[in-house]
């Protein structure tokens, strides 16, 4: 994708003009300051109200609710206060819950991150059908969840699955995979990761495409080998893409929810549920409206963190590319 | 051999192992699909000998007796809605942002895109509250609302990202024309910013096709059912699950996003990386 650094320059180009106080000529004879208001209404009121609706006040009435109780059998809703929130905090099944999170959270995106990259560089080379291949492995990230989660039930099924014979033939006898609470998390980070390395794939190869051909030709010329290279040339200038795949899929793997419904359900004893899940369950399953409420706005609160620094990441590298 | 032949080989060898690993677990389920109950359990491996009869009791189930067709029928019609109304309100919207500065202009943007990293979860009951309050449970429209909402910070950020590669110039001219800028958007940016639409309309079909979370509890029709619902209805029966029928099920609610993709691939490599590489 060649085209990419010159849109990068024409944009810090436009970017200087502006800084310059350069006005640009037609803007200042067009339209006065009320039409140009009624058109920016026009072009983002629609899409600003049916937000407003339908995501501002579903999260405004989270945040009420998460103060409130909801009885089911008068269909009323009492307030409480925080209750929920330190019930929330006392509990151990959300303890438990926050840590299976960053698990995955954490576990996931290193291994995606190394084999992403690591793609990345190998597919930086001249192969036939390679085209094909790199075809083939973004397809897993575009499956319909609750089939991810059937496949590798599947294929980790206890009694015919292929994986489990695999296991079985290699020697490491039967593998409790989804029925053992200690590794069922490890199988959850396992299928994310089958799913989700395609992803920073992607990323960090468009970049590693974008970049300019003569940085590494000058690096060959000063005698510098292929791990050298990519240890000091390539991997910084990569980095931008790295940081910004890995904070994206960081974020994602948070609110994790289809791939522990699909495969685990939460189980065993929980040692799969995740935040999300949890706030499932107690929201739906046992119409606990406020209590998952609480737990989601922990959720809402934590993910606004990750957001700012993800925005962080890309003012970052705007400037990076304006220099 | 040299030392760059033996790296070559080595090459090839990762490559088709990549290749392997990608596509196994879908190759996999399909070769279930082939099969009868009872062949699952037995053959372990599964051998690649078919039974076409066995195939043909298996599709026929889920194809015929199993409402497949209804089923991809509602999720065509709510996809389908859904997608447009989002990219009518998300396309001008990302016009908006892309060339006019208003107070307070990069709050909003910011504030929208955000929208598509909250997790489902902190909107997904009050949703089903209000969506019921409507009377909309049950209905096509008691997805397609929520839908859209899920699926506008999407279209926002990708056309903001696509029209900023238009040249301002274009905009100017129009404006010396004496075009207002609603013209100018559906006049003449509209024809070139056609791949940023293409990229949005295919993220947002493959987001909402798969989208089942909110849907559960919207719909508890059978005949209302999209397919990842009635395909998840059939995997949350703890009882022993019939491993074809699962696997059918599997093989048919991926398929028509499996060849969408194909058809459409250089658009998604281009929208996973619109954020990206943008920016």
């Amino acid at each position: 994708m060649p085209g990419i650094s010159s849109n990068d320059e024409e944009r810090a180009a436009v970017a200087t003009s502006v800084a310059s106080g350069q006005p640009v000529a037609s803007r200042k004879r067009l339209a006065s300051p009320t039409q140009r208001r009624g058109e920016t209404l026009l072009l983002l009121g629609p899409c600003a109200l049916y937000l407003i609706v339908f995501s501002v006040y579903p999260l405004v009435a989270s945040l009420v609710r998460s103060f409130m109780d909801y009885d089911q059998r008068s269909n009323t809703w009492n307030w409480v206060g925080f209750q929920n929130y330190s019930e929330l905090f006392s509990s151990r099944e959300f303890a438990n819950t926050v840590q299976n999170t960053f698990t995955l959270m954490f576990a996931g995106v290193a291994i995606q991150v190394v084999l992403g990259v690591a793609l990345a560089l190998f597919f930086n080379q001249q192969l036939r059908g390679a085209t094909l291949v790199r075809g083939i492995i973004v397809l897993p990230m575009l499956l319909t969840p609750i089939v991810v989660g059937l496949m590798w039930r599947a294929l980790l099924n206890p009694e015919w699955g292929l994986l489990n014979w695999i296991a079985v033939e290699l020697g490491f006898g039967h593998v409790g995979w989804l029925s053992d609470p200690s590794l069922a998390i490890w199988t959850l980070v396992l299928v994310d990761s089958w799913q989700w390395t395609p992803f920073v794939f992607v990323i960090v190869y468009a970049r590693l495409q974008a970049l300019p051909q003569e940085v590494f030709e000058a690096g060959s010329v000063d005698g510098a080998n292929w791990f050298q290279r990519t240890l000091h040339l390539t991997l910084p200038l990569l980095m931008p893409a790295i940081v910004f795949a890995a904070v994206f899929r960081a974020i994602d793997a948070f609110r994790t929810f289809d791939l522990v419904y699909g495969l685990t359900n939460g189980g065993p004893v929980q040692s799969t549920s995740t935040l999300s899940f949890e706030a499932f369950q107690n929201g739906f399953e046992f119409q606990r409206y406020g209590y998952a409420s609480a737990i989601s706005y922990v959720m809402v609160i934590a993910a606004a963190v990750g957001i700012t620094i993800l925005f962080r990441v890309v003012k970052v590298r705007r400037v990076d590319v304006a220099t | 051999m040299s030392a760059r032949t033996f790296g070559r080989i080595v090459s090839y060898v990762v490559l088709v192992l990549i290749g392997i690993i990608g596509a196994a677990p879908f190759i996999y389920l399909l070769i279930l699909s082939f099969k009868s109950r009872l062949d699952i359990i037995i053959e372990v491996p599964p051998s690649l000998h078919f039974n076409w009869s066995t195939i043909k009791a298996n599709y026929d189930e889920v194809i015929n007796q199993g409402h497949y067709l209804t089923y991809v029928k509602n999720s065509i019609i709510v996809t389908g809605i859904s997608t447009m109304i989002a990219l009518v309100l998300g396309v001008p919207a990302g016009y908006a942002f892309s060339r006019l500065r208003f107070r307070g202009s990069d709050t909003w943007s910011s504030t929208i895109l955000s929208f598509r990293f909250m997790p489902p979860v902190a909107v997904a009951i009050p949703i089903f509250l209000m969506i019921n309050w409507v009377g909309f449970a049950n209905t096509a429209a008691g997805l397609v609302l929520p839908y859209i909402a899920f699926t506008l910070p999407l279209v926002v950020w990708i056309m903001i990202g696509f029209f900023d590669e238009i040249p301002r110039e274009i905009d100017e001219a129009a404006m010396l024309d004496g075009l207002t800028r609603p013209q100018i958007l559906f006049r003449v940016l509209l024809p070139l910013a056609r791949p940023g639409i293409i990229v949005s309309a295919t993220f947002g079909v493959i987001f909402i096709w798969n989208e089942f979370l909110v849907g559960l509890y919207i719909i508890s029709q059978q005949d209302k059912e999209t397919i990842p619902i009635a395909a998840s209805s059939l995997l949350t029966v703890e009882s022993p699950i019939e491993w074809n029928i699962a696997a059918t099920v599997g093989v048919l609610t991926v398929i028509p996003i499996l060849l969408f993709s194909m058809v459409v691939q250089r658009y998604i490599v281009r929208g996973i990386t619109a954020g990206a590489v943008r920016q």
